[in-house]
């Protein structure tokens, strides 16, 4: 129980020293710093070294442990300046449907030092090391596993850097005030076509083009869904890159969440993204009522993000973190 | 069964390890290389081969030519190491079998290096074994092959910890480079200050190898073979001039027992269980008549000591006869400390005992010689006078001064004094020693060196094996033990310039040690270098490797206050505090310093003092929008133009891919130097 009260402070404390802000500059104040456990297993090693010297009357052990002990401050110094320095910006809070990995996007700027092999975690999920080197920039992508609909603002994602031994971590945390969105799992309802203004016919013609039509690839543009993005290619270059499939111009419709009678509220937005989904296949254009907005007729990409957030963020109010200039 | 054993491989494959990525393996193998030629002539070939064969193994493993052995194949190997040590070992355990357990210990442990936590495990252990080095070799040049081979480990970590760093080889470099000179000065503090404790437990370094050097009994031929070795046997500095050739004569022990054969000690050295010798001894300037000796580690117990000197330092005792002893036979390098005494006759009679023991002679054996010794003792009227008699005769005859006598197994004082009439230094001081004690003169054969090459700068001498030498004293009942040296009279150039100039016609000098520098004593590029490497080897065993206890404390008392060991400890400690509270001075005072170089920093800075003033509350670490939110709370005309100023300045921070836009920078500040008058003014309005 203790324990838990201590490490509970601790968060408090953390927490106090730092705030939730999207750009963070680590410096001095926010930078934690501590030999890893091969860093101890280090220290121990020169204990036994001091000893070897002491009784062997030998200089020259005496010598080199004196070197390498002075190697382990400086190493200390460098880890520390490593990060410091570092600023680390979130660029872009991702998109993307219960399940999904979703991305949040950082530059990290370096000033006049530096920053090598330094790692973003998230629970389980890690950014591989990044360098930012002097006076650059560069990107990191942390994916985030989305689980519940709705704002998903992780409570800390960790920075951290060994370099250059591996002997003592350097960390802070960056406390993100923007929250990514999580849409609806898109689930498709049983037997819609009844139930909309729409017959089968446009869908399966609309399923006909998405199949028929070539995709015209360009990059990621804030509002694009996670599932267009091309994630093999991201995973071979970097780059994101959207697929868009170019269709014919559709008929106008509504979707509604009064359509689904008698249905829990989750499962109307989940029906709801599917059909969302499935309309934004085609270029028809389409319209969203919700109980707390209504989402004009429209196509396209904006439109289609436009209402998977509608859907996503229905009923909930906007996290604590969520600083106002995110929400201008 | 083969997919079996890959099954299971694969399952031993921990998860989340990552690899280890093959430049930073590289690094480890070559830091291992290194570390391991200090051991070169301790370790078996074999051992050497493996350790060759297993890292080359684990490299070509990593470029996919071949896969890392099974569980199988790698307990054979185990096994197969550890069955061919114990039979080499073969129950003899010294610190170099220890050594070599350690070396198959990493050795093996090559085939186990599949993630990151074994690399670090492979580092620890070979820097332990360079440490291992130091126990060893302590040589200035094995001291940088050590310090190399450890530098090529912190190169490897910084690999392995950013494996895909651009140019990461030279910054990496540059960084180590930097860390070790900006490190140097507290190294050094540290290594003065760092007070030098008495050994916490005992440990003995027993070495298993056999060291060249003089022994405790002398067959005829044996000296002979140790003037073929050019190793170093000590050096000694002089508070004043180098004696000259002549008087160098560095008595080790004496043989005083004849079997016929052999002469040997009547008492043999007592044998003492091996301990640590003290290392250091004598400290502070030389006296003039005070001379120091470096010994290099010989497993002996006998100092070697000019005639007539006393013990300054307390790490020798004065034996009988003028002779010094260590307590412990000296296992590593032995300073110690002596000085000249004026000459003091011993004039005390030999006891009946000693008198029987320097007339010791087998019963049978050698007739001619015995009776020439009886002519001699016929002849002549006085012992001094028979002695020159003997002398004379090793002058005149032709005596030949060789080290490739023929063998004269029987009767050898015969055979040498009147048949052969060629030997070295040990046949004619033993037929020397024969002779006057037949004749009825006490005498005794010294085993020791004689003479020795000036050091670079010519202020010390060095000693080799190859001066190894042996003469004759004598007893005299008017002037006590005299010094005769028969090689002298039948070779006076080798006491006058040394082994090389007395052997040169016969052109037998280090006939069989080709590598040996000394070899080439006549090529002076090659002598030069020798003797300067000497020269920097000597000052840094005497200054660096034996900077022990009493040094320390010597050091110490020239310092002004009264320093004790503890007043060191104390010292030390707080060298290190001082050296961290630098390092985080200097780390605050950095960042500092960068932020009085962002004039947008400083600006914001500012607005947020300017904020406080007005008695808005602000917490550390809010974002400018945050405290424009704040002000406009507080007064919403002010707030308004806060919200400007918090957007300018994260559009400079977060705005344009822009990143040295000198221009677009200027106007910013000027932006906000005027937001910062015009909010001033609203919120003294408002306040």
């Amino acid at each position: 129980m203790p324990l838990q009260s201590i490490s509970q402070r601790w968060q408090q404390w953390v927490n106090r020293r730092i705030p939730r802000t999207d750009a963070q500059q680590f410096q001095q104040r926010n930078i934690f710093i501590l030999p890893t456990g091969m860093g101890l297993i280090f220290g121990a090693l020169l204990v036994v070294m001091l000893l070897t010297g002491i009784n062997y009357q030998n200089s020259l052990v005496y010598l080199l442990t004196f070197v390498l002990g002075v190697v382990f401050v400086a190493a200390m110094h460098q880890t520390h300046s490593n990060l410091a320095g570092l600023k680390l910006t979130l660029v872009q809070a991702g998109e993307g449907h219960v399940g999904d990995r979703i991305p949040f996007v950082f530059r990290g700027a370096a000033d006049d030092s530096d920053a090598i092999a330094v790692k973003l975690m998230l629970g389980d999920s890690t950014v591989t090391r990044h360098h930012v080197m002097a006076h650059e920039t560069t990107d990191m992508v942390l994916m985030a596993e989305g689980q519940r609909r709705g704002y998903l603002l992780p409570d800390r994602i960790r920075v951290e850097t060994r370099f250059p031994f591996g002997l003592l971590k350097a960390w802070s945390w960056l406390r993100p005030a923007s929250a990514a969105i999580v849409y609806p799992r898109p689930i498709t309802p049983p037997d819609w076509s009844r139930m909309t203004a729409d017959d089968g016919e446009a869908s399966e013609s609309a399923a006909k083009i998405a199949g028929q039509d070539q995709a015209e690839l360009r990059p990621w543009r804030p509002g694009d869904l996670s599932q267009r993005v091309q994630w093999k290619r991201f995973a071979r270059s970097g780059e994101m890159v959207i697929a868009d499939w170019e269709g014919e111009q559709g008929h106008p419709g509504w979707l509604d969440f009064e359509a689904f009678p008698g249905v829990d509220v989750e499962m109307r937005l989940s029906y709801l993204t599917a059909q969302v989904l499935e309309r934004a296949k085609s270029t028809e254009a389409f319209g969203l009522r919700l109980p707390s907005t209504t989402i004009e007729p429209d196509s396209g990409v904006a439109h289609t993000a436009a209402c998977l957030r509608a859907l996503a963020v229905h009923g909930l109010t906007a996290p604590v973190g969520q600083s106002p200039e995110s929400t201008p | 069964m083969k997919r079996l054993a890959r099954s299971r491989h694969r399952r031993q494959e921990p998860g989340p390890q990552p690899p280890v990525p093959g430049p930073a393996l590289l690094w480890l193998i070559a830091g291992f290389w290194v570390l391991l030629t200090p051991q070169w002539d301790r370790l078996p070939l074999w051992l050497l081969a493996t350790c060759v064969v297993l890292a080359g193994w684990r490299w070509l493993s990593q470029v996919g030519r071949v896969r890392l052995p099974g569980l199988g194949v790698k307990s054979l190997i185990m096994v197969a190491l550890i069955a061919t040590y114990g039979i080499t070992v073969n129950g003899h355990f010294t610190v170099d079998t220890a050594a070599s357990f350690f070396v198959i210990a990493v050795a093996l442990k090559w085939l186990e290096t599949r993630s990151e936590r074994d690399y670090y495990v492979l580092f620890f252990i070979l820097v332990y074994l360079s440490t291992v080095n130091f126990l060893f070799e302590q040589g200035i040049l094995w001291t940088l092959v050590n310090l190399g081979g450890v530098l090529l480990l912190l190169i490897g970590l910084q690999v392995l910890n950013a494996p895909d760093l651009p140019h990461a080889l030279r910054q990496g470099w540059r960084r180590l480079g930097g860390m070790f000179l900006k490190s140097l000065p507290v190294v050094v503090l540290l290594f003065l200050f760092f007070p030098r404790l008495e050994p916490l437990w005992s440990v003995p370094l027993v070495t298993g190898t056999a060291r060249t050097g003089i022994s405790d009994t002398m067959a005829p031929g044996d000296i002979s073979s140790l003037a073929q070795s050019s190793e170093r046997a000590f050096r000694v500095s002089f508070g004043s001039e180098l004696p000259p050739s002549d008087q160098r004569y560095w008595r080790g022990l004496i043989l005083d027992r004849f079997d016929g054969d052999r002469w040997s000690q009547w008492q043999p050295t007592p044998q003492r269980a091996p301990g640590r010798v003290l290392a250091d001894g004598g400290v502070g300037e030389l006296g003039p008549d005070e001379y120091d000796v470096l010994m290099d580690p010989s497993g002996r117990r006998w100092a070697f000591s000019l005639e007539n000197s006393r013990a300054v330092s307390d790490n020798v005792i004065a034996g009988d006869w003028g002779l010094f002893r260590f307590r412990r036979p000296a296992d590593t390098p032995v300073r110690y400390r002596l000085a000249m005494a004026d000459p003091k006759p011993d004039q005390q009679p030999l006891t009946e005992l000693q008198k029987r023991r320097f007339l010791q002679l087998p019963t049978t054996g050698n007739p001619r010689a015995r009776a020439f010794a009886g002519e001699l003792r016929r002849q002549t009227r006085s012992s001094q006078e028979l002695i020159d008699r003997l002398l004379m005769r090793f002058r005149d005859q032709p005596y030949f001064y060789t080290l490739r006598p023929p063998a004269m197994p029987v009767n050898g004082v015969d055979t040498l004094l009147f048949e052969a009439m060629r030997g070295f230094c040990a046949h004619y001081a033993g037929a020397t020693t024969f002779v006057l004690r037949a004749a009825g003169i006490p005498a005794r054969v010294v085993v020791g060196y004689q003479g020795g090459q000036a050091g670079a700068g010519g202020d010390y001498l060095i000693v080799r094996q190859y001066d190894a030498h042996a003469w004759v004293e004598a007893w005299l009942p008017d002037s006590g033990w005299i010094r005769l040296d028969p090689t002298a009279a039948i070779a006076p150039s080798r006491i006058q310039s040394g082994l090389r100039d007395a052997v040169a016609a016969e052109g037998s000098f280090l006939e069989n040690s080709w590598t040996s520098p000394q070899r080439y004593g006549d090529v002076a590029l090659i002598q030069w270098a020798s003797l300067q490497l000497d020269k920097l080897n000597y000052q840094w065993q005497r200054w660096v490797v034996g900077y022990q206890g009493q040094t320390q404390m010597n050091l110490m008392s020239r310092l002004p206050g009264n320093i004790s060991l503890t007043d060191l400890g104390y010292l030390t400690a707080g060298l290190v505090a001082l050296v961290l509270l630098l390092i985080g001075g200097v780390t605050a005072w950095r960042q500092r310093r960068l932020l009085a170089r962002d004039p947008v920093a400083r600006l914001v800075a500012r607005w947020r003092r300017d904020i406080g003033r007005a008695g808005i509350g602000l917490q550390d670490g809010q974002t400018p929008f945050q405290v424009a939110d704040a002000v406009a709370r507080h007064s919403p005309q002010a707030g308004a133009i806060a919200r400007d100023f918090a957007r300018t300045v994260n559009n400079h921070y977060y705005g344009g891919h822009d990143t040295d836009a000198h221009n677009g920078s200027r106007q910013t500040l000027m932006r906000l130097k005027r937001l910062l008058q015009s909010q001033k003014q609203a919120l003294k309005l408002s306040g």
